[in-house]
Formats: structure tokens, C-alpha cells, sequence
């Protein structure tokens, strides 16, 4: 879905996804309809200010997040403790955050990532709106980025 | 030779050290730049540091300035390993005193063929 107002398309964010999940995970994201996340999900957040402003958001189910967590540890299945799978959720989001950035209009600044878990949780960013939303999935599970423009 | 990897992901950390390590590297980590200040003003001088740019703290950038003002750990090479790709910071981070520039996501063999032009493996 690409949006009359996007500066990145939703085939970048494609590329730039599938590129951090099989560099980083060994795992082959493709397009999937997209369908709402229901139940425990983590929901990964990196700011972008500067030239342009607003933030970019992954969201994938609970089980996909241990799964890629697990890749990123080398750890054995359910062993890594929720801090941890919030760690590599954090840094998958920063990787993915600031390659749509270097799309964006510079200069700008990103910001360091933030994570949240759970299985009710609603997430806002003030006056912005979705500029680019895309599903994806892989094995693991589906993968939901966003973008959000102040 | 020792490495230092430096970055606020404790994920990304261990990817870097496992990476260093197949390079035939003794590995230590800090998780901003003032806790990898702290590390080679105190401990051995690393001979490369990898440095993430976006870390609470101490962000890379000023770690790699802090570094570059100090006589006496001039010889440590400094790589930045960062989603930051805007040319700008690339030039800002060069200008600094970083040697080599790396992009996040990357593979192993990338960080090893930066290593081997700055001479550190062979």
C-alpha cells in the first residue's frame, strides 16, 4: 500500500526489511495480505526528526520476535529472557528505522529505539498520520512496518 | 590483538564479538561511549574499536572524538558500524577520526574485508 504522500515506498521498505531478516535472522520475509496482529505482539519504535519528522514502527506476534531474538543470540528455543528479546527487537527496528531514513529528507536525527510488549497495548504518536504501512511474513510469523509523518 | 565493540544492543554486541572473535580477536564490550571510554582509558588499548553511532550516554561520534583528542590512544582504529548512512554523517564521522565506515544490516565478510584493508587480519 503506498500512500499519496509517501516519500519511501512501500517496495523499499520491502527491499530494506527483507534485507535486515535474511542478513541478521536467515529468514525470508515476502508481501502477505494484511491482516491485523491479534494477541501477545511486540511493538519496536525509532523517532526521526530534522528535515523531516514523524516515526517508524515494526510490530510482529510474540513468537516471531522470540524466534528472531533467538537468531540474533544464537540461543537455544526459550531461553532467552523478555529483556533480551526486547534488546534485539530494539536493534531490528534501529536498522530497519535508519535505512528508511536515508530516504527521508536529511539531515535528520534518529532516535534510539524503543520496545513494547504485550497483549493490549495501543500505540500513538501525537498529530501524526500512517504515511506507508506494509505486511510482510516469513516462517516466524507476520511482520507489520509502519510509517508515521508529523 | 583486542577489540572493543561498542553499542547499546547486547544482540548486536554479541554478533560483533562472535564475528571479531572468527577473526582471530579477544573481544571486549561496552554498551555506550562513556562506559568504552571509561574501558580503554583504564584497561589495554584495543587495537580496533567497533562503534555504533546512536547509543544513550555517549553517542559514537563524540566516542570517536573523545578518542581522537587523547595522544595516547591514537594507534586504536576506529570503525563505525551504524544504521546512520546519510552522507553527511559518513563525512562527519571521517572528518572525526573514524577510519572505516560500515552499514548496518551487514555480513561478517563485509566487517572482515574492512579489517583486512586496515590491515588488522590477514
Amino acid at each position: 500500500m503506498t500512500l499519496a504522500n509517501a516519500v519511501v515506498t512501500a517496495e523499499q521498505i520491502t527491499a530494506i526489511a527483507q534485507d535486515v531478516w535474511s542478513s541478521f535472522l536467515q529468514l525470508d520475509l515476502l508481501p502477505v495480505e494484511n491482516v491485523p496482529i491479534e494477541g501477545s505482539s511486540v511493538t519496536g519504535c525509532v523517532h526521526v526528526s530534522g528535515e523531516w519528522g514523524g516515526s517508524i514502527f515494526l510490530q510482529c506476534p510474540a513468537g516471531h520476535a522470540q524466534v528472531a531474538a533467538e537468531a540474533m543470540f544464537a540461543a537455544d528455543p526459550g531461553s532467552l529472557a523478555a529483556e533480551e528479546i526486547s534488546d534485539a527487537l530494539g536493534e531490528l527496528t534501529n536498522m530497519i528505522g535508519g535505512n528508511i531514513k536515508s530516504l527521508l529528507p536529511a539531515p535528520s536525527t534518529l532516535s534510539i529505539p524503543s520496545v513494547a510488549t504485550g497483549d493490549t497495548y495501543t500505540v500513538r504518536v501525537p498529530g501524526a498520520v500512517v504515511i506507508e504501512h506494509v505486511a510482510l511474513a516469513c516462517g516466524a510469523g507476520d511482520l507489520h512496518i509502519s510509517i508515521w509523518k508529523v | 590483538m583486542l577489540a572493543l565493540v561498542l553499542d547499546d544492543s547486547r544482540a548486536m554486541r554479541m554478533i560483533l564479538g562472535r564475528i571479531m572473535r572468527e577473526a582471530g580477536f579477544d573481544v571486549v564490550e561496552a554498551g555506550d561511549g562513556k562506559e568504552g571510554l571509561e574501558r580503554v582509558q583504564t584497561g589495554p588499548v584495543p587495537d580496533v574499536a567497533l562503534v555504533d553511532w546512536n547509543m544513550p550516554v555517549m553517542n559514537g561520534l563524540e566516542f570517536v572524538t573523545a578518542v581522537r583528542s587523547q595522544p595516547e590512544l591514537r594507534r586504536m582504529t576506529l570503525m563505525m558500524v551504524t544504521t546512520e548512512s546519510e552522507h553527511s554523517q559518513i563525512v562527519r564521522a571521517l572528518a572525526a577520526g573514524a577510519h572505516e565506515y560500515v552499514i548496518k544490516p551487514f555480513t561478517a565478510d563485509a566487517i572482515v574485508d574492512k579489517l583486512s584493508l586496515l590491515g588488522l587480519v590477514a
